[in-house]
Formats: structure tokens, C-alpha cells, sequence
């Protein structure tokens, strides 16, 4: 649900990352916050456990700058990927206009790709969500390691909706940026249609 | 297809909104009022040049508003409906409006919770209805505000965001 306050002349998204634990959901945030402009965004929050896991979510705020006379901004959101956290997930989802599922390439992350993926279906069913409503784009992460199933498998395993594909190393930031201007894409285009 | 419906709040609403949230932070002696969503964006604030950062501040209490609620789920209780920390230098209050909105202020220690829960309590009887137009009213409907050359000139601001980035 795109909030806007035409009074201050605000529209604010929100998009979430999501995926299997370790998949590099984070690592995705903190690159964006290490790269770009410090005017163009806002604290980088992380509710994460002792060991760095994600514990509730990490959240960061963009701005986009003004558009046609309206401040446009996106909020940046990731979920735990580890199993047990699904309520959390559920949470997190609340109002999302735009979903990146990052896969995590690695042939040996197989069965936990796909159980986080049916879980976002399953997540997103359970709210209501019309999934052609919302943006959604699939990263696959971790293409420099070796071991890695082709493009075709995990498009063919993870991307029932024909959602734009993007390869990304996020560490090194490799599509990282490209998987984030092709998701606010899609949902700026989405919320003019809807 | 169903049509989504985002939360459109126009001048007029906004107006009817700061002027409740402005007399609640008097009343209640208040430093800072604040409503969000609950997806954790936020709406408005009194002040309205609050030096807090407003983004995180709307992002965390959502969400700790959200866990609230799932608490009470799993406590069989039917829903808990505020969230209150109590602070050294201040104490944080967070109510629903409704379904999509909270309120949260904050407050010293010479202010009497009691006196915090008495007029937020009167203030949402002001405020629910005001919200609950801008989601069912044809307003609500965000067409209007997010157009084609919206889409458009958006478009091209987000090729030319990160310019210099290494892709």
C-alpha cells in the first residue's frame, strides 16, 4: 500500500528482500547504504542477534527526490530468512508494494531456496496480496561462486510470474543496484495502474 | 484483478489531523506526537520540525507494535491495543487508530500516564473517523495522484540515481 500524503506532497513505498538465511539479503541493504549519496538516504536500521543474523529486520530509507512536485521515497525493508522466523516474515510484509527474492545460487541452498520461496507465496497469500498488484523481481546472488545452478534452473524453480531476473554478486555489488532500480520500477508502474 | 487502495490523505484531512495532534501534545505535555502507518511509514508529526529521525522511529515502533499484536495472539488475548516504554529521561505511548494507522508520543515524567491515556483515548475518537475517509472515500483511490507521466518522469529519475555506481 503506496502511502501518500498529498498535503506534504509525500509518497513513501515499501520494498522487502526476501529469501532463504545467509542468502545475502543484508548484504544487499548494506552495500545500497555504503554507495549511496548520504543526502539520499537515512539510517541504516538492523534488529539482528549477537552473531549478526537478521532477528526481526534491517530497514532503510531512499529518497528518490521529487517527482512531478511529489517527494518519493522507498523503504527499504529485509526479512530473517532463517526458517523458524515466519511470524516476523509475516509481519514485515504488512504493506508491501514490492518484493526482491534473492536466491542464493549455490546448487548445495537448493531446498531452502524453495521453501522460502513457496513461504513468500504462502506469506503473501495469506494478506490478501494480488501478486500481479506488487513489483517483484528475483536476484540470483552468489553467481561468482562455483557450484551454481544455471539461470535457466533456479528461473525455472523460482520465478513462476516471469518477474524480471537479475545476476548479482552482493558483496562485491554487482547488480545490486540494478535489482533495486528494476524493483522501484516495477512498483511505481504497478501503483500508477492499480 | 483486485485494485489496491493506498492511503490518500488530502489538505483538508491533514488540517482536522495536525490541529488534533497539535492539542493532544499540549494537553499532555507532550515533546513529541507523531502518526504512522503500520506498514511503519510516517504521516505527520507535532512538531512538525522534530529533530528525531522520524523514518527509523516510524519503522521501529510499527514493528514493535506488530510483535506486540502477534503476542497477543499467541497469549490468546484478543488484541493489545497499546504499547508503552517507560524511559529514564522519557516514556514512549503507542495506540492504533485503526487498522492501517498508530499514534505514538512521547513524554517526561511529569506527565501523568494517566493523563496521556485520557486524551490520546479522546483523540482517537477524532481521528479514526478522519483516517477511515481517506480510505474509503474515492480519494483513497491513488490513480488520480500516481499517473502515467508520474510512472513516467519517475522512470527516468531512477536511471539517473546512482550514476557513478559501479553495477
Amino acid at each position: 500500500m503506496a502511502l501518500i500524503n498529498l498535503a506534504a506532497r509525500e509518497i513513501n513505498y515499501k520494498i522487502v528482500y526476501y529469501g532463504c538465511g545467509l542468502c545475502g539479503k543484508t548484504t544487499n541493504i548494506q552495500y545500497i547504504h555504503r554507495r549511496v549519496n548520504p543526502s539520499a538516504r537515512g539510517r541504516l536500521v538492523s534488529i539482528a542477534t549477537e552473531e549478526e543474523r537478521t532477528l526481526y529486520f534491517d530497514f532503510l530509507p531512499l529518497s528518490l527526490g521529487t517527482v512531478k512536485g511529489l517527494r518519493t521515497r522507498f523503504h527499504l525493508y529485509t526479512v530473517p530468512g532463517q526458517s523458524f522466523y515466519n511470524a516476523s516474515r509475516k509481519l514485515v510484509l504488512q504493506g508491501v508494494d514490492g518484493v526482491v527474492f534473492v536466491a542464493d545460487s549455490q546448487i548445495s541452498r537448493l531446498d531452502e531456496n524453495v521453501d522460502s520461496y513457496l513461504n513468500l507465496w504462502d506469506n503473501l497469500m495469506g494478506q490478501n496480496e494480488e501478486p500481479g498488484n506488487l513489483g517483484i523481481c528475483l536476484q540470483m546472488n552468489k553467481r561468482d561462486l562455483s557450484s551454481i545452478f544455471s539461470v535457466a534452473d533456479l528461473t525455472e524453480l523460482l520465478n513462476h510470474t516471469g518477474s524480471p531476473v537479475i545476476e548479482a554478486c552482493a558483496l562485491t555489488g554487482v547488480g545490486v543496484f540494478e535489482t533495486l532500480k528494476t524493483v522501484c520500477k516495477q512498483v511505481i508502474a504497478k501503483s500508477s495502474r492499480n | 484483478m483486485a485494485r489496491r487502495r493506498g492511503l490518500v490523505i488530502n489538505d483538508e484531512q491533514m488540517q482536522m489531523i495536525d490541529g488534533v495532534l497539535s492539542k493532544l501534545q499540549r494537553v499532555c505535555g507532550s515533546h513529541f506526537c507523531a502518526l504512522i502507518s503500520t506498514s511503519g511509514q510516517p504521516i505527520t508529526t507535532c512538531p512538525s520540525d522534530v529533530d528525531a529521525d522520524t523514518l527509523s522511529l516510524a519503522a521501529l515502533a510499527a514493528g514493535s507494535f506488530a510483535a506486540t499484536r502477534q503476542l497477543a495472539e499467541v497469549l490468546n488475548e484478543r488484541e493489545f491495543t497499546l504499547l508503552f516504554h517507560e524511559g529514564k529521561e522519557s516514556n514512549l505511548h503507542v495506540m492504533q487508530v485503526t487498522e492501517q494507522i498508530l499514534l505514538l508520543l512521547t513524554f517526561g515524567h511529569d506527565t501523568q500516564v494517566g493523563r496521556v491515556r485520557l486524551y490520546t483515548s479522546r483523540a482517537l475518537e477524532v481521528l479514526k473517523p478522519i483516517f477511515e475517509d481517506a480510505e474509503e472515500s474515492p480519494g483513497g483511490d491513488s490513480s488520480h495522484v500516481i499517473d502515467r507521466e508520474y510512472s513516467r518522469e519517475a522512470g527516468t529519475a531512477i536511471d539517473d540515481w546512482f550514476p557513478a555506481q559501479n553495477e
